[in-house]
């Protein structure tokens, strides 16, 4: 994959909605065997497709690549002299998250509002079913909140919100433990949604809730990828991300992790050599 | 009732007489607050609502009365918990609803001064023998009425004569917003939202353009300072300084804390807020005002995007004017 095919792939990742990790390499010193402008896609599983140099810089690319989808942030991950010979490169990781998905369920000037103001920030927003979506907000002023909350509950949503009174609020939570529903479930439902501000409007009610849903957002880590597990390579000392695509070998009962596959067949041709540097 | 203004213009053109049912009381929660109306036309047509969907069936047979030639009618749709469902508020609240003709003259007075921006009163008597007379009053009125005007307030006034519902139609509350900086497009839009007339203010022309600026109400070329000499400033009044240059923001906070604003906030990391109070002490701004200044501007929600930053400050604007006391720089989630 050229460089330009790779602008190409990412344009349909992102329309598609689908995470991934643009890396462009950004300055060399020579001698490496990436150029500047080289670019690469790195998937949430570590796939690569692209180039931004060989076996030496891939792997600290992807585990690079794969913190940048854990944290949200973009970086610039410069790496020298990790194979000896290479010179030095630097490379831009832009982590690419799609928009959080908001379903909103109900018809009220609240609803309406937050729908709106969602949308100015980025957010994709929903008003029918809850699978798939990030976040649920109920507001139906009552009708068949308890099993919109529980559909809501058992969706995998991060966050289930419910636009009521305090008093309400109550109420619809103690029939939801009436129930069944265990308590951690219940507890999980922010009723009434949004951050107190005192007594709000409608509009206000929104803005509420709206910067609840940032709040959330950024505390639960931007992203729903976790960090990745690293191992060091006991040969090159590389440390590597470990994805599906990690070589690996079994050595006495554990599992060892390398950058390539030139560094797995040194290990096997002489573990004792560098099961010392073995990582935990 | 601004929500159907419009409308209401409109079947007043046509000579068509039209039924208003106005929210005059809640108690506890309600979806809609005191002076929102429905409004329902003797060809059937209906617009706004009181409650959003809860008991609006039940108030459109009422209107159909009124326009039929039933009497004014105060109505009371007050639920008990357990009663909810069949009642059809679920909400657990009560609304109180005045329901009686429009008099089509009235309705373009106040269309014009919401156009205009002129404060206006609606006075409906929704007790005694003339309950349903109805009474426009303007911002000289020095009764009780004027009084809620003058706040912009809407709500029920006793007198001698039995209780009056005052509508007040109070010009939007003003937000200027200066700086002319991607966050301030950001800011602009939501306070448009919320209900504000939105300024945008910067000295910088090249900055102040509509395609940067579409949605706000009015464009200046101008030293914020300056301009707020000029510009009218009360208690509604929110004033967002977004510069984060000194040259710029130290002589508008300035003029800003001689007025009643409000809400003042000022964007800018700490070093930059610590040296902006820094100069404004040495302008000889006192602490009490410096603390007056809501800097870094914005609760703190992990803003990172100049959206979400415009959302942290309107809630901090809205937790700042609905708090009776000084509100904390941060809030925890319920």
């Amino acid at each position: 994959m050229n460089p330009a095919d790779v602008l190409v792939e990412a344009g349909r990742l992102a329309a598609a909605r689908k995470p991934y990790v643009l890396a462009t390499v950004v300055n060399v010193v020579r001698p490496a065997s990436a150029r500047r402008g080289d670019r690469a896609l790195v998937m949430p599983d570590g796939r690569v497709s692209g180039w931004i140099g060989g076996a030496c810089s891939e792997p600290a690319v992807v585990r690079e690549a794969l913190q940048a989808l854990a944290d949200g942030e973009a970086r610039v991950a410069r790496m020298e002299g990790d194979c000896g010979s290479e010179g030095v490169v630097e490379v831009l990781i832009e982590p690419v998250l799609p928009a959080p998905l908001l379903t909103i369920v109900g018809e009220s000037p609240a609803a309406r509002t937050l729908a709106a103001l969602a949308c100015t920030v980025g957010w994709r927003v929903r008003d029918d079913h809850v699978e798939g979506a990030d976040a649920v907000v109920v507001a139906t002023m009552g009708h068949g909140d308890e099993e919109l909350l529980a559909g809501a509950l058992s969706s995998g949503a991060g966050y289930v919100g419910l636009v009521a009174s305090a008093k309400r609020a109550a109420s619809v939570l103690a029939e939801l433990r009436a129930r069944g529903l265990d308590e951690e479930a219940v507890l999980r439902v922010r009723a009434p949604a949004g951050l107190d501000l005192g007594p709000s409007s409608q509009e206000e009610i929104a803005v509420a809730i709206l910067a609840e849903l940032v709040a959330w957002r950024h505390t639960r880590g931007d992203s729903p990828f976790a960090a990745p597990t690293e191992a060091v390579d006991p040969v090159c000392g590389m440390t590597v991300a470990i994805g599906p695509g990690t070589e690996q070998t079994v050595h006495e009962g554990v599992t060892v992790a390398f950058c390539s596959a030139r560094c797995r067949a040194r290990f096997e041709a002489e573990p004792a050599r560098y099961s010392g540097l073995r990582a935990p | 009732m601004r929500d159907v203004l419009e409308t209401l213009e409109r079947w007043a053109a046509d000579g068509t007489p039209v039924a208003i049912a106005t929210v005059v009381g809640t108690e506890r929660s309600a979806p809609r607050d005191p002076g929102a109306v429905l409004a329902v036309s003797a060809g059937g047509d209906v617009a706004g609502s009181v409650t959003g969907g809860c008991v609006e069936p039940a108030v459109y047979g009422e209107a159909r009365d009124v326009l039929a030639g039933g009497a004014p009618r105060l109505k009371t749709y007050g639920i008990a918990d357990d009663e909810a469902f069949e009642v059809g508020l679920p909400c657990g609240g009560t609304v109180h609803i005045f329901v009686d003709r429009l008099d089509p003259g009235l309705v373009a007075p106040i269309a014009e001064a919401v156009r205009d921006e002129r404060p206006i009163a609606l006075e409906i008597k929704i007790s005694g023998e003339d309950a349903g007379a109805k009474r426009l009053v303007g911002p000289g009125d020095d009764g009780p009425t004027g009084e809620l005007l003058a706040r912009g307030e809407t709500g029920i006034v006793e007198t001698p004569e039995g209780q009056v519902f005052v509508s007040s139609f109070a010009p939007r509350p003003n937000m200027y917003v200066f700086g002319a900086v991607d966050h301030a497009a950001a800011v602009a839009t939501i306070g448009r939202y919320l209900g504000y007339r939105v300024t945008v203010c910067d000295a910088r022309a090249k900055f102040v353009t509509r395609e940067r600026f579409p949605d706000v109400d009015e464009l200046v070329v101008e030293w914020p300072d300056r301009f707020l000499r000029s510009a009218p400033v009360d208690e509604r009044t929110v004033i967002c300084v977004l510069t984060h240059d000194h040259k710029f923001d130290v002589p508008a906070l300035k003029v800003a804390l001689e007025t009643p604003a409000g809400y003042i906030g000022a964007m800018g990391a700490r070093r930059t807020n610590e040296e902006r109070a820094g100069r404004l002490r040495a302008e000889g701004v006192s602490e009490e005002d410096i603390a007056r200044i809501h800097a870094p501007i914005g609760l703190k929600i992990g803003s990172r995007t100049p959206e979400e930053v415009a959302i942290a400050v309107a809630a901090q604007i809205v937790q700042v004017l609905r708090s009776p006391k000084p509100a904390s720089e941060e809030v925890a989630a319920r």
